[in-house]
């Protein structure tokens, strides 16, 4: 598909190019990260965005270069055969909206965290902080909006969920996710080999553990 | 060469080079929140512009030097004095051994900086030695000084007395702030754009090196919280739903959902890092070329006396 006409200004130094979802986009993101062109490629849900140096290139030469670079298409990502189990403790302290969610979607406790764990998910991406995961694929019936204002502190390991995703905190932190939970599973170690608990690609499995 | 900390203040941090090239991993940059400031400080004793240097949020600091000591002092006003000696900012000054550097309150920006000939030690993480609070990375043990601490300066050759930023490349500080912004990916979604742009808002009391939350008459903004998470930066400006913009600064996390309703124009994010609770911020609204016009005047105005600021600002 052409994505040509996909790219839009999103400040002096910043081009945004849509792209049909999160697969796409980390693999688009990857490729124009390899070309060194660029000061920064961070792909998001459905766009990446392309950081260029200003000092030196014009807006319209990096468009340009934008165009060029995209023009090939976009291979899609490959998801790991590996199932990673995340423990989640649901509700109570670790998950203080978990009852708003209850009554705001007209669920049970037990519907809520049936319809959370009973399928299988893929990780978007990462970002936000170190460690934090995007994964896709929520029930539709599990659709929240965030926050209107983020918390101030969200504990890490919270297991939050908005716009039909879920998120893991992997360090305490500001956050507008709708909290329902929280998991010990190990998501960031900057001084591991590999930092990175899960990558985009990976799939994964939530597993209701009533303790953590 | 040790310097042993007496008083920590609200919040200080060795700061150096941001952490570049991570942000698809979700590693923000960190690195100081006023660079023009800390890489002043340094070019007074002889560093690099990154070279690792102490970030005081609001001041407040005391130390010991144990050897003699050249080092300078820039960013947020803040009264200093170096034994009973009142001190100047923006002036290389030499410290003999055990005498004490005491940095008062600041009381017009946010952040003071302190660089010393040879710079300081720092733990090197994910390619930088920057300290990154929220995942206790780099700096110091990842975290934020305390009484007691004891850093270690590099050995250096360097020594240059009478040494003084000229007075034309003292930035400015202020109470009122007017920085140039562009549109971003979602400023579409602005019930009136009038309501962002060209407006005072009042710095809320939730403002740190990862956002700056402005308090005014409110924005609509129609994303129902159900926004794709998209790539954010230092200097995005994100719009909850509750109609109060942040202003994200140097440990800006990587993706967001939030509206991206502005985007702070380069040139002007290093003001960012001097913005306190109870100042003012209005967004100039620039299109991106002017905006990269401004950036590189200001570059080649500063490049008379930071020869590397194009990695400053």
């Amino acid at each position: 598909m052409s994505l040509a006409n996909k790219i839009q200004s999103c400040g002096d130094d910043l081009l945004s190019v849509a792209v049909p979802g999160p697969a796409e986009s980390q693999q688009l993101a990857a490729r124009l990260r390899a070309t060194g062109e660029w000061l920064e490629v961070v792909g998001g849900i459905d766009t990446v965005a392309l950081r260029f140096d200003a000092a030196n290139i014009d807006a319209d030469a990096a468009q340009r270069t934008a165009h060029e670079s995209i023009g090939a298409g976009i291979p899609v990502v490959q998801s790991s055969p590996v199932v990673v189990e995340i423990p989640v403790c649901y509700g109570g302290e670790y998950g203080p909206d978990f009852d708003a969610v209850c009554s705001m979607l007209d669920l049970s406790a037990e519907e809520l965290v049936a319809l959370h764990t009973e399928r299988e998910y893929t990780v978007d991406m990462l970002g936000f902080t170190p460690g934090f995961a995007y994964i896709g694929g929520l029930d539709k019936r599990l659709n929240v909006a965030r926050l209107r204002e983020p918390r101030v502190q969200v504990a890490a390991g919270s297991v939050g969920i908005a716009a039909g995703r879920t998120g893991l905190y992997a360090l305490p932190g500001p956050g507008g996710w709708v909290l329902i939970g929280r998991t010990s599973h190990p998501l960031f170690d900057a001084t591991a080999d590999e930092p990175f608990a899960l990558s985009p690609g990976t799939r994964v499995r939530f597993v209701a553990v009533s303790a953590l | 060469m040790t310097l042993e900390i007496l008083k920590s203040g609200p919040q200080t941090t060795i700061q150096a080079a941001p952490r570049v090239g991570q942000r698809h991993l979700g590693v923000p940059y960190s690195g100081p929140a006023d660079p023009l400031s800390m890489a002043l400080a340094n070019r007074l004793v002889g560093n690099e512009s990154y070279a690792p240097a102490l970030e005081a949020t609001l001041g407040g600091l005391s130390l010991r030097f144990g050897s003699p000591a050249f080092f300078a002092i820039t960013g947020a006003t803040a009264h200093a004095r170096l034994a009973d000696r009142p001190l100047q900012h923006h002036r290389t000054i030499q410290a003999d051994a055990g005498e004490e550097l005491h940095v008062g309150p600041a009381t017009l920006g946010a952040r003071v900086y302190l660089a010393f000939a040879g710079g300081l030690q720092a733990e090197t993480i994910l390619g930088s030695s920057s300290t990154y609070l929220p995942a206790k990375l780099g700096g110091h043990e990842g975290r934020s000084l305390v009484i007691g601490d004891r850093l270690s300066v590099n050995h250096h050759d360097w020594s240059a007395d009478n040494h003084e930023t000229p007075r034309e490349f003292q930035p400015p500080l202020s109470t009122s702030w007017a920085i140039r912004a562009c549109d971003a990916a979602e400023t579409g979604l602005l019930r009136d754009r009038r309501q962002l742009f060209d407006r005072n808002f009042r710095v809320a009391s939730r403002c740190d090196r990862m956002g700056i939350m402005l308090e005014g008459p409110g924005i609509d903004v129609n994303s129902d919280g159900g926004l794709a998470s998209a790539p954010v930066f230092p200097g995005t400006v994100q719009c909850p739903d509750d109609g109060r913009p942040f202003l994200l600064s140097v440990d800006a996390q990587t993706t967001g959902g939030y509206a991206r309703v502005a985007q702070v124009a380069r040139a002007d994010r290093h003001l960012l890092g001097q913005i306190r609770p109870g100042d003012h911020v209005r967004l100039l609204w620039r299109d991106p070329q002017s905006a990269i016009k401004d950036l590189r005047s200001k570059l080649d105005y500063w490049c008379a006396w930071l020869d590397d600021i194009e990695l400053v600002i």
